[in-house]
């Protein structure tokens, strides 16, 4: 039962990678985006290269992790692919873990791909190998909240990809803008610190932090609970919005107002 | 096998598919309202009914797609599927209207990928695709994108997917709806080749001489709920009360045959040289006329009774709802 479960979600998720990997808001919002964002941030400032890695390998994590998962559900509801699937015998918690797999695999190998590279190529040291198993376990949990927050946003009944990547970035640039990244939660007052909170992002840096150069705010284990919580929050809100919000997505009843009031009394 | 002595060994104990109390709530906005209906095993039904009747809606809760509402109950094969829908998907085979396969995928990877959810082996998924690709002829574009096919093709594609997994029922949403003639022709054929052997067919369709052709039963839908229950000839025997008479007279009637002929029967003159003839009692209606014409020097040189079509039904029970509703609506 399990087995063919896992068979499942894996089918779907290797289907989802082969279609959606090369559709134009995912190489735009994935690896566009995070790119200039962070040659316009370090291009003319005198910035560490620690903290150019750690923003680098937060960005890249955050960007390519919400860029599959937000468009899977609007095209497929959009080509009419979402109908076979649910006719499919497959349970909506598979439907969803195939997207967040997809999406987390498509953001866990860029990003660690980009990390090593860097590395290797920047001399980045690291005091254990603990160290470096910790960046790879923050980018694995980064992957998996942000294909997290994308499928939340996903929940958002439409099967235009614009809408949901408007939503997506007015909800990202806000969450990345207090996360430390830029500002260092060491120069923020205690207020905008809770703020922080907020922002699951605020949690990878700063565990990124303390793998790098041990500059970390809160505690790592703390880090890790937080991005545990966030991750266990967000399926929990997910799954409970998608599963109020699929029926939309294939309702079409064709049926004008008029007639609506005519069946509404004839119901009653 | 006979279509017609197959349908006469079916009884009760073969239901294939039954359904009680099918709602579905959109808002405040029922889309069907309490649906009942039973299936049997082998038997083509068809669901007709116009725009916004609710016969999509039906096919996505009797699927699974949709959720079923607290009091609905659905079984196939004589087993609730209430309580496990996603169990009983595997007996399904649907072709929907707008063709779903995946446009991006090849014809062959729509059959790999289909084939894989449902747990069987890649052998397997190859022997039955090549059978089924040669059986509709689809095989030369095996490697084809699926945007590449043509409508037709598509739907052939579909109906590929459909028997795929071996279902024993199909289900299908308008499946010749914007098919050029040839290819709605060999999806009628192959539909009725699928009954012979053995499945079990729901079909929505908008099309009255498809539905009276292949269906063995008819469900008419207005608003959400099933007007009608029938085969196609039990449908148009309820309604034969009132069949048309067409007769072509020899020569031009003079005023007072005219009027003679009147007093038996009312009728209306057409632009073609027919009489039409409204009638409750047609071979009664015909002797008279006859009688008439023999009294008055008539020569009446053609008759005929049209049969009262499927469609006519149709639309006679979809305005007598809708008048019902108006009604209701007014009060």
């Amino acid at each position: 039962m399990i087995h063919e479960s896992i068979n499942k979600i894996w089918l779907l998720s290797k289907k989802n990678i082969f279609l959606y990997i090369r559709k134009g808001p995912v190489l735009i919002f994935g690896l566009m985006f995070p790119f200039f964002m962070t040659l316009s941030w370090v291009i003319g400032r005198e910035i560490s290269l620690n903290l150019v890695f750690i923003g680098i390998i937060a960005m890249t994590s955050f960007f390519t992790a919400t860029a599959i998962s937000p468009v899977v559900l609007p095209i497929e509801t959009r080509e009419k692919s979402l109908e076979r699937i649910l006719s499919f015998p497959i349970s909506l918690n598979e439907i969803l873990l195939g997207i967040i797999l997809a999406s987390t695999l498509y953001s866990l190998i860029i990003t660690s791909i980009l990390a090593i590279i860097f590395m290797l190529l920047f001399s980045i040291m690291f005091s254990s190998l603990s160290l470096i198993f910790l960046i790879f376990l923050g980018i694995l949990f980064m992957s998996v909240l942000g294909s997290l927050l994308g499928l939340l946003i996903s929940a958002y009944p439409t099967d235009m990809t614009s809408d949901v990547m408007i939503l997506v970035n007015l909800i990202k640039f806000p969450l990345l803008f207090i996360s430390g990244i830029f500002i260092p939660l060491n120069s923020l007052s205690p207020h905008l610190v809770f703020l922080s909170f907020i922002s699951p992002i605020t949690f990878l840096a700063d565990l990124l932090k303390f793998c790098v150069d041990g500059s970390n705010y809160f505690m790592f284990q703390f880090d890790i609970i937080m991005l545990l919580i966030w991750i266990g929050l967000l399926f929990v809100v997910s799954y409970t919005l998608h599963k109020r919000t699929l029926p939309k997505r294939l309702a079409e009843t064709g049926i004008s107002k008029k007639k609506k009031m005519m069946i509404k009394k004839n119901m009653v | 096998m006979n279509i017609i002595t197959h349908r006469q060994n079916l009884n009760k104990e073969s239901v294939a598919i039954k359904v009680l109390n099918l709602s579905k709530r959109f808002e405040d906005l029922f889309a069907v309202y309490n649906a009942s209906f039973e299936i049997l095993q082998g038997e083509i039904v068809g669901i007709l009914g116009p725009n916004g009747a609710g016969k999509t809606t039906t096919i996505r809760l009797l699927t699974g797609v949709f959720q079923l509402e607290d009091n609905a109950k659905i079984e196939i094969f004589g087993k609730d599927i209430t309580k496990n829908p996603i169990k009983y998907k595997k007996h399904y085979g649907i072709v929907p209207e707008i063709s779903n396969a995946y446009s991006d995928y090849s014809v062959w990877q729509n059959l790999k990928f289909s084939g894989s959810i449902y747990g069987i082996t890649k052998e397997k998924i190859e022997k039955r695709s090549k059978k089924l690709l040669t059986q509709f002829d689809l095989i030369n574009r095996m490697h084809s994108k699926t945007k590449t096919l043509s409508k037709g093709l598509k739907q052939r594609l579909n109906l590929c997917l459909a028997l795929l997994h071996k279902p024993p029922i199909l289900i299908l949403d308008e499946p010749t709806s914007g098919l050029d003639p040839i290819s709605m022709n060999l999806m009628r054929k192959q539909i009725l080749k699928l009954k012979e052997e053995g499945k079990t067919i729901l079909i929505t369709t908008h099309d009255m001489r498809e539905a009276q052709n292949i269906c063995d039963r008819i469900l008419i839908m207005n608003n959400g709920k099933i007007i009608a229950d029938q085969s196609p000839k039990t449908l148009r025997e309820q309604f034969k009360s009132t069949s048309t008479i067409l007769i072509k007279i020899e020569g031009v009637l003079s005023i007072e045959q005219e009027k003679n002929l009147s007093k038996i029967v009312k009728f209306v003159k057409e632009k073609n040289g027919y009489h039409v003839i409204t009638s409750e009692d047609a071979l009664k209606d015909i002797s008279n006329l006859y009688k008439a014409s023999r009294e008055n020097n008539i020569t009446i040189s053609e008759v005929k009774i049209k049969e009262t079509s499927l469609e006519e039904v149709f639309i006679h029970l979809i305005k007598e709802d809708l008048l019902n509703l108006e009604e209701m609506g007014n009060q």
